[in-house]
């Protein structure tokens, strides 16, 4: 059961939840609506700060980072390869600003922040009738929760194949894969129900 | 504590898992043993509301599990056999706050209850690592705290010292000892149920003895042949 958040006392860790997300949707904004190559550049170097203020670590923050900066990148080249430098400097500095401030939220919340959040922000629809805003947060919650533990089994399986000298094929990964996170799932269902989670109103 | 079995009966897929059973417990702890498949699992879980009878009925503390599934679970508290997935958010102190949700407790009050339980545990140093650190004796004593912060009067346990080393079955042996709750113990472990008030066997989804734990361990050795 992994987790993305690190734990801290830096100035991120210690801002209420909410000021952090709406941050970030407003900083979202701005970076798209900067077209020029100096301001994005200050807000990548900004993007950079903040991250680094955390104390992850070089390598750890590689580690994370690593398969969506490798995404932007892809992005940026076939950008450069249609348009301009300009327009490629353009998309590389304003997602790679985005990547490190959403990564950097993600570090400083807890999931149980994110569900509160969530839930709140979910509660005007619970007036209309139309859900349950404690189940929609802790849904989402739970999305967030199983993402790592997926590619972990996922991996797992790609060792049982390595291991058992076999070579690794999408349906041979993929069904053992399906069937054991639905176990899981159901596992974490009962345990939901039993701890009478979902009865929070 | 007050369980009442009424001619309850557990069928999946229209297989029978627990026969008609009709019985009541009141002791304050009570030993669950028999082989795997023979039922054990499907009693504890009726008496929870996790499995509904599908004739019969069963009573927890006056609360009909079929109908009042809410207020028996926060009668019950259940540790389930892979305390991985009793651990519902991966950091320990969040994952205890979670049970307290429908407390609308403050945020102070939450953290006052929270640290109390991880105290009681003697786990307080854990409470900001994350479950897949935590090694298996830690993760059972953190189950614990999540489901005995909330102050259930009953607490089932399924097979709590399976798969673990010498060294963290005796911690959890220690604990459960020290434990004040009602507590049912499912287990292979027949040591840990040995002292135990009641002791009930099941074999092949029917009760096929109820007493005292040398009396009922001995049918189920006799069993086992």
């Amino acid at each position: 059961m992994k987790t993305l958040y690190v734990e801290g006392d830096s100035l991120l860790h210690r801002l209420a939840p909410r000021t952090k997300l709406l941050g970030l949707a407003a900083a979202g904004i701005a970076l798209f609506l900067f077209r020029s190559i100096p301001p994005l550049a200050l807000a990548a170097v900004i993007s950079v700060a903040i991250y680094a203020s955390l104390g992850i670590g070089l390598r750890q923050s590689l580690a994370r980072l690593r398969p969506i900066f490798l995404t932007i990148a892809v992005v940026a080249l076939f950008t450069l390869l249609v348009g301009s430098v300009e327009e490629a400097a353009t998309v590389l500095l304003r997602l790679t600003s985005l990547m490190l401030l959403a990564a950097a939220v993600t570090a400083t919340t807890g999931i149980g922040e994110f569900i509160d959040e969530i839930t709140l922000a979910a509660w005007p629809l619970e007036r209309l009738g139309l859900v349950k805003a404690a189940d929609i947060g802790l849904s989402i919650g739970l999305v967030i929760r199983f993402v790592p533990e997926i590619l972990d089994r996922y991996h797992a399986i790609q060792d049982a194949h390595r291991a058992r000298g076999l070579k690794p094929r999408v349906l041979t990964l993929a069904v053992p894969l399906i069937i054991l996170t639905l176990k899981n799932a159901d596992e974490i269902a009962a345990a939901i129900d039993a701890r009478g989670i979902r009865a929070q109103r | 504590m007050d369980i009442r079995f009424e001619e309850a009966e557990a069928r999946f897929d229209g297989r029978i898992v627990l026969h008609p059973l009709t019985l009541s417990l009141s002791e304050r702890r009570i030993g669950i043993i028999g082989l795997n498949g023979s039922g054990k699992t499907t009693f504890a879980r009726m008496i929870n509301g996790l499995v509904i009878p599908s004739s019969g009925h069963v009573v927890v503390n006056s609360f009909d599990t079929s109908k009042d599934g809410e207020k028996v679970r926060a009668e019950t508290g259940f540790i389930f056999q892979n305390p991985q997935n009793q651990i519902i958010l991966p950091i320990l102190k969040e994952d205890i706050a979670l049970g307290l949700k429908n407390r609308k407790l403050s945020r102070q009050e939450t953290d006052v209850a929270v640290a109390r339980v991880l105290q009681r545990f003697g786990i307080s140093h854990l409470a900001g690592r994350r479950a897949h650190e935590l090694s298996g004796g830690e993760l059972q004593l953190a189950a614990l705290a999540s489901v005995l912060v909330t102050e259930p009067d009953i607490l089932i346990m399924d097979e709590p010292t399976n798969q673990l080393d010498l060294k963290n079955r005796e911690l959890v042996k220690r604990t459960i000892e020290g434990l004040d709750e009602n507590i049912m113990v499912i287990s292979h472990d027949l040591e840990l149920i040995e002292d135990f008030d009641r002791v009930l066997l099941f074999h092949e989804g029917r009760l096929a003895a109820d007493g005292r734990p040398a009396d009922t361990i001995r049918r189920y050795r006799e069993l086992t042949r």
